[in-house]
């Protein structure tokens, strides 16, 4: 669009690529590539689609649209954007909840980028092409080495430190605009080479066969939620945060909320295509989580023509896929408390990413730290942060409001009166359900009791906090509270 | 297992589901910034709404005149109507009967 900066002092995407690319570089992370495959083919492939894609579009492209929405509404961070829903006070602290979720999962996320980093540089090393190599003792000795995979999450967070100092438009976008393809490339390539060997077939049925009693199971439609909700982002701050640097004339739903939420999904289906069609093919049991990514993966390249190609094109592009979900994860936190606090953005970029890093040397250390923490938090943190966003919109600002005043404003296509009851009444209640679910499957454990505790004191403490800091802000700067619903 | 019809029909569905969906919103929406592109360098400014949006915003400014966030609301009323009013290439869909029975709020 026209340069126009001069209409406002804060920065803005500089295309419509740039944002897009940064909306899908943010969502698609660790869990496209090495969870989504494996759940999908583990409860009932093609049913598992048909129950995901329905949850697609009835709670993440929704929620993702009143996200970005809110966020292109205030043009602030999570924080700002909370007070010009609910005006100044202690509501304003479930924003405090959101930044809160979002510095603890960066914190054990950084030393996961590192995993994909060490293992990105090993494929260019051609590590595991090497005679003898050995995939599980080498997976081992690098969860087992603390030194190590600090380093790893120092590296991490000293480059995502660097690119955030640039800003958004020459250090996020530019980013971006990049990786988010070569990631997109890397798994076609992939998936190419996949097709082409003998017994490929195998994956593709593993995949894709369709199983429809799994959709009267309750175990598909508690996966296909689970991944709906937790691989879209929806309700952490991103989508907020980056729809508040939309340009003046930019989209909301088409872009923000169909496309994210359906291209994101769709790098974890080509992430399946790229993924299962090799393993079968070589005979190796597919997996999930860092199994699949870190030994049943690493022992196929050695066995396929053009393995080693194959584990760099792989490992490069999972590296991107976590590194661009880091920084935009990390641009959360910069964005809302340079806005918050008197500190520049590079004096905020310093202070968010060395505390991130130093919240992430116990999980780096101990990767028994790092899956409590990835627990508490993918169970409980996580919805709650949803639960706040969406509750906000919902239930303070009202879903009505919003959608006549951002959504569809500039809007590519109409979003109608449908939309309000799901924004305020459907996916608030879905969070409630998950979160009530997973206590109750996990009742009595540690990780529950973490849960309760990040449940309680986060809102707690975020409530007290804002209540304090907006009741010393003088009447001239506090905004006028919208308040009611519609 | 094998590659059965049915797993090949579930194959396509999921491709066209997905990577279709998304290669075509991807599309649209490029396409249409495209436009938005074209329209800024004739004219410093687009409208902002199309007739249904606009409509249902003028309904609800009407029905909450007291609302908090009436006053932004007239006011992204009124800045679409003087921008269509003003203009002469619009980016969605108006007829130059609708824009004449327009008014200021």
């Amino acid at each position: 669009m026209t340069n126009d900066e001069a209409k406002t002092a804060r920065a803005e995407w500089g295309t419509r690529f740039g944002f897009l690319m940064a909306m899908i570089g943010a969502m698609v992370g660790a869990g496209n590539i090495w969870r989504f495959p494996f759940v999908m083919g583990d409860n009932g492939g093609g049913a598992f689609i048909v129950a995901f894609l329905v949850l697609l579009f009835l709670l993440a492209v929704p929620g993702l649209m009143a996200e970005v929405a809110l966020g292109r509404y205030s043009n602030k961070g999570v924080i700002g954007a909370f007070r010009d829903a609910a005006g100044p006070g202690g509501v304003v602290g479930f924003g405090v909840v959101v930044l809160l979720v979002n510095i603890a999962l960066m914190s054990y996320y950084s030393p996961v980028i590192g995993w994909t980093l060490y293992y990105a540089i090993h494929s260019l090393l051609f590590t595991f092409t090497a005679s003898g190599f050995e995939a599980v003792a080498f997976m081992d000795a690098m969860f087992a080495n603390g030194p190590l995979v600090v380093g790893l999450h120092t590296v991490v967070m000293g480059s995502i430190a660097a690119i955030l100092l640039l800003g958004i438009r020459d250090g996020v976008e530019r980013i971006v605009v990049y990786a988010v393809p070569v990631l997109v490339l890397s798994l076609v390539v992939m998936m190419i080479r996949g097709l082409t060997l003998p017994g490929a077939s195998e994956g593709i049925a593993f995949a894709f066969t369709i199983d429809w009693a799994y959709l009267t199971y309750s175990d598909t439609w508690i996966a296909a939620l689970g991944q709906a909700l937790f691989s879209t982002g929806l309700g952490w701050g991103i989508a907020l945060t980056v729809g508040s640097y939309l340009r003046e004339y930019d989209d909301v739903p088409l872009g923000g909320g169909v496309f994210t939420a359906i291209g994101e999904s769709s790098v974890g289906i080509l992430a399946a295509l790229a993924i299962f069609p090799i393993v079968f093919a070589v005979g190796v049991e597919p997996d999930a989580g860092a199994g699949l990514a870190f030994v049943s993966l690493v022992q196929v390249f050695p066995e396929i023509p053009l393995g080693s190609l194959v584990a760099i094109l792989f490992f490069v592009g999972f590296f991107f896929a976590t590194f661009t979900s880091g920084l935009l994860i990390t641009e959360v936190s910069v964005t809302t408390l340079s806005e918050e606090t008197g500190f520049s953005r590079n004096q905020t970029v310093i202070g968010v990413c060395g505390g991130i890093w130093l919240l992430g040397i116990p999980s780096a250390w101990d990767v028994a730290i790092l899956n409590y923490l990835d627990f508490v938090f993918a169970n409980w943190g996580l919805p709650l942060a949803t639960l706040m966003i969406i509750g906000v919109i919902g239930w303070v600002l009202g879903p009505k409001r919003l959608r006549i005043l951002s959504v569809n404003q500039n809007a590519g296509i109409y979003v109608g009166s449908w939309w309000d009851p799901l924004v305020k009444y459907v996916i608030p209640g879905v969070m409630l359900f998950i979160m009530g679910y997973f206590a109750y499957d996990n009742f009595g454990t540690t990780e529950m009791y973490g849960g309760l505790a990040v449940l309680v004191l986060f809102p707690v403490v975020g409530y007290v906090l804002m209540s304090v800091v907006d009741g010393r802000r003088s009447p001239a700067e506090a905004t006028e509270v919208p308040g009611g619903d519609d | 297992m094998s590659l059965t019809p049915a797993v090949l029909g579930m194959l396509a569905f999921t491709l066209l589901a997905f990577q279709g969906v998304a290669g075509l919103a991807l599309v649209v929406t490029l396409r249409q910034e495209g436009r938005k592109v074209e329209l800024l360098e004739h004219q410093d400014r687009i409208d902002t709404y199309s007739p249904k949006a606009l409509a249902e915003l003028r309904e609800w400014i009407e029905n909450n005149p007291d609302d908090p966030l009436a006053e932004r609301a007239r006011r992204q009323h009124n800045t679409c109507v003087e921008t269509l009013r003003e203009t002469d290439r619009r980016f969605y869909d108006w007829s130059d009967e609708e824009i004449a029975r327009l008014e200021r709020l």
